[in-house]
């Protein structure tokens, strides 16, 4: 019976979670989205004050408040207690209700516009649950997005982009905590020619390259004529690289 | 019995006892006549669920609502600094109402702020309330007017932000100038009262001088006079 009332959803995660087989359907990548965390993860999530208060009996627009309200950074777990931070339990919340493409996409386009949370969440779920196809066509007009993030980790707080979030959802293999699934990479794709190949906002690729070479030579000739020239082009590399070191280290202190 | 009631044990009414309660002996029996049959319908469905090897749930009434998520953060705070009257007797488990956070539908007390948040998502709690546990998903158009009312209490938030330094001032100086001004009525009206207060009880004196005295006025002042003291605290006369 409860299988055809679809304008439901149960206020608690206690059915959700049975080990004895989950009611919940599949997500559309095949995955069961109750195993799709970490079992350790997922029982501090459920375990935390703020799933507990904050994200009991939501639907898909509660969401929205909560994430407008409480999430001011992305992150998995933090501290000595391995808290999970708002992100988490709400993407945990979303593995729960599993909304419908139009839903994420009121998320991603309309609500992303304004609050780069709710962005960066819908970008995480779509991660998790949608097939690699429609994964890589919905996040990719995201790395266009420059708003600034605040990532927390175990290691401190940092600084970091709507685009480079979708980076590393798209090319890595751990994010906040947790372990995404494997997904065919581009060219696999493009040679299957299931995806087209994309053209990047900077400009064909291979132009680029190409750009790069030919200034390369050009320096080499140059170089050849006048060494000194040459020399002091290689410490001031090594002078910038040292300023991107300590930048780096400066902005993983600053809160 | 009923008969019996208005005789005494000895055969003579009693005339001394109307103060007592008459208890309607008949609507008391139909009240408990009602209850049993209503437990022992309970009983029986009970019963037949367990031969089918279901477990029992009380029948819903048809006037639950959805579950809906909470507006606000809980407030654990609220009663602190408060004090209470608590049952002797309390303290001892969670039934009844003792010190801590007391759920009025479940008839529980609880301790710490976990628990009481454990108790208000449970399946108990939310079926005493009157909720189904079950949430009434959002389609997109309230998904959009959600996003929409954010953006909206975003951009006012914004432009209250975006008054200028000068106005601001300004406003505050209306807002210290009204306050003076209240202070500065209330002071007037006070020595006023204090100054027609004193004119009145000047009035009095002179009314009567020193020689008119009236029998047995101020016979409270001259014995204070001879025990040593002139007054209790006040140094008024």
């Amino acid at each position: 019976m409860s299988k055809f009332k679809n304008d439901t959803v149960q206020a608690d995660a206690r059915r959700f979670l049975d080990d004895r087989g989950s009611s919940a359907a599949l997500a559309p990548n095949g995955l069961n989205p109750a195993t799709i965390m970490e079992k350790a993860v997922k029982d501090r999530i459920v375990d935390s004050y703020f799933y507990k208060e904050q994200c009991f009996a939501l639907n898909e627009a509660d969401i929205i408040d909560r994430v407008v309200e409480h999430v001011n950074f992305i992150g998995g777990t933090h501290g000595a207690s391995q808290k999970p931070s708002p992100f988490l339990c709400l993407a945990f919340k979303l593995l729960e209700l599993a909304p419908s493409d139009a839903i994420l996409n009121e998320y991603l386009s309309y609500g992303g516009e304004h609050f780069k949370y709710l962005r960066a969440l819908a970008c995480f779920y779509v991660r998790l649950t949608r097939q690699p196809k429609d994964v890589y066509q919905t996040l990719e007009p995201f790395l266009e997005d420059r708003r600034k993030l605040r990532r927390k980790a175990r290691a401190g707080t940092s600084l970091t982009f709507v685009d480079e979030f979708v980076d590393d959802l798209l090319t890595k293999d751990r994010v906040c905590a947790t372990s995404l699934w494997k997904m065919p990479k581009r060219e696999t794709l493009e040679d299957l020619e299931i995806l087209e190949p994309r053209v990047s906002p900077l400009g064909d690729l291979e132009d680029l390259l190409e750009e790069d070479e030919e200034e390369n030579n050009d320096d080499r000739a140059n170089g050849e004529r006048e060494e000194s020239g040459e020399i002091s082009e290689g410490e001031m590399e090594v002078d910038r690289d040292e300023d991107r070191d300590d930048d780096w280290r400066s902005r993983s202190r600053s809160p | 019995m009923s008969d019996s009631k208005s005789k005494s044990a000895y055969g003579v009414a009693a005339g001394d006892t109307d103060f007592r309660k008459n208890w309607d002996l008949d609507e008391y029996a139909a009240k408990a006549k009602e209850r049993e049959a209503k437990e022992r319908e309970e009983g029986k469905a009970r019963y037949e669920a367990k031969l089918a090897g279901k477990k029992y749930h009380k029948p819903l009434t048809g006037n639950e609502t959805y579950t809906s998520a909470r507006r606000n953060i809980i407030d654990v705070s609220a009663q602190v600094g408060k004090t209470q009257l608590v049952p002797a007797g309390t303290g001892v488990g969670k039934r009844g109402k003792g010190a801590g956070f007391y759920c009025e539908a479940c008839d529980l007390t609880f301790k710490d702020n976990l628990q009481w948040v454990e108790h208000l998502n449970t399946t108990q709690h939310l079926l005493n309330t009157g909720q189904t546990t079950e949430v009434k998903r959002a389609t997109v158009e309230e998904v959009h007017d959600r996003i929409e009312f954010y953006i909206r209490r975003k951009e006012d938030l914004e432009k209250e932000k975006a008054t200028s330094l000068h106005d601001r001032l300004q406003l505050r100086e209306e807002e210290m100038q009204k306050e003076a001004e209240e202070k500065r009525k209330k002071r007037k009206e006070e020595t006023e009262k204090k100054r027609q207060e004193k004119e009145q009880a000047a009035k009095v004196k002179t009314e009567y001088g020193e020689d008119v005295r009236i029998e047995g006025e101020h016979d409270e002042d001259d014995m204070m006079a001879q025990m040593g003291f002139t007054g209790f605290g006040s140094s008024k006369k």
